[in-house]
């Protein structure tokens, strides 16, 4: 029962949005039970992952351009 | 005293210098929601004229990059989803279900090399198929949250939604996300090596995981170390209360956490 309900807020304390309390309790599970550590390791390197795969995209500089150009001529 | 026309060159100048900024992020999550790279420059160039014109109107002290996402947000659903899609009927228990098949078979060898990318030979090809699977609704917390940076509030006032839907969409956004990746990640061949079987039990049988190495699986979930009983006490109603959440009842405020 308690693996399932820190299960479901997993991903709020790698988000850092647990209070203290909540935090606390966590953590010391994490300590003492394998299979929700190993989980809570893999939540994160997913997240880390996700993160570089998908920030990688930049706007075109044709875009930069063309919005610099626009906003000048809207204020010109 | 200044001319009009000169106040509004000004402005004009200090917008630019404000938003250009955020073109990259604005162009980003333009892509991930239109798919292609036409349509993520019209609608950031709209997103951009749209945030100049009603500059007038953003609150100094607030999060200039959320109202940006936000205009950009309404800009899309006006532009792009004119054509109410039919919400995503869900069975976030099959989801879930199937998250844990492939999570208790292939966990030890998801987490052996932590120095490596944990997908480290995905196309990102793939990584992008896995996103665009997920619910519109569902991919724009995902990406707002753990792409951008946003946090719960914000996400929520970008959206226009309780924080609460935020939260919810975002565990279930994750989850599906995770799950699909898992599979990708297994039927692609980009989960590696053959680690020890899984120390893992099912989640259904809600035993409590320590002592393993000490005892035999079969007595574990009989047994009650002194430590057990006091976590037990740790989790009293009360806390447990703190920390349950009720994913099925999406558009409520059913999370306390903050």
């Amino acid at each position: 029962m308690l693996c399932r309900k820190l299960e479901r807020v997993a991903y709020f304390f790698l988000d850092g949005t647990l209070d203290a309390k909540q935090k606390r309790i966590f953590s010391k599970h994490l300590k003492l039970c394998p299979e929700c550590e190993q989980r809570t390791t893999i939540h994160r390197r997913i997240r880390i992952f996700l993160k570089k795969r998908l920030a990688r995209l930049v706007a075109p500089a044709r875009l930069k351009q063309r919005l610099t150009r626009s906003l000048r001529a809207f204020a010109d | 005293m200044k001319s009009a026309e000169a106040y509004e060159h000004e402005q004009g100048w200090d917008f630019e210098k404000a938003a250009m900024p955020y073109v990259d992020s604005l162009y980003n999550t333009a892509y991930r929601m239109t798919r292609n790279s036409e349509d993520a420059e019209d609608l950031v160039q709209e997103t951009y004229l749209k945030a100049y014109k009603y500059y007038d109107k953003f609150e100094e002290g607030t999060n200039f990059k959320a109202w940006l996402f936000k205009i950009m947000k309404n800009t899309f659903i006006n532009n792009y989803r004119k054509k109410k899609l039919t919400p995503h009927k869900i069975d976030f228990s099959e989801i879930e279900e199937s998250y844990e098949r492939v999570i208790q078979k292939n966990a030890p060898d998801l987490i052996k090399d932590p120095e490596s990318e944990i997908f480290q030979d995905m196309m990102d090809e793939d990584v992008k198929r896995a996103l665009d699977s997920l619910p519109h609704d569902y991919k724009m917390v995902v990406l707002l949250a753990d792409i951008e940076g946003f946090s719960y509030k914000e996400i929520a006032e970008i959206l226009d939604c309780p924080v609460g839907t935020v939260m919810s969409r975002l565990y279930r956004g994750r989850k599906m996300l995770e799950r699909t990746l898992l599979e990708y990640a297994r039927k692609y061949g980009y989960i590696r090596g053959q680690a020890e079987p899984a120390k893992m039990r099912s989640r259904k049988d809600e035993t409590k995981g320590r002592k393993k190495k000490e005892q035999p699986e079969e007595e574990e979930s009989e047994t009650q170390e002194p430590e057990e009983n006091e976590e037990e006490m740790l989790f009293a109603d009360e806390e447990d209360a703190d920390l349950e959440i009720e994913p099925e009842e999406e558009e409520t405020e059913e999370f306390r956490i903050e």
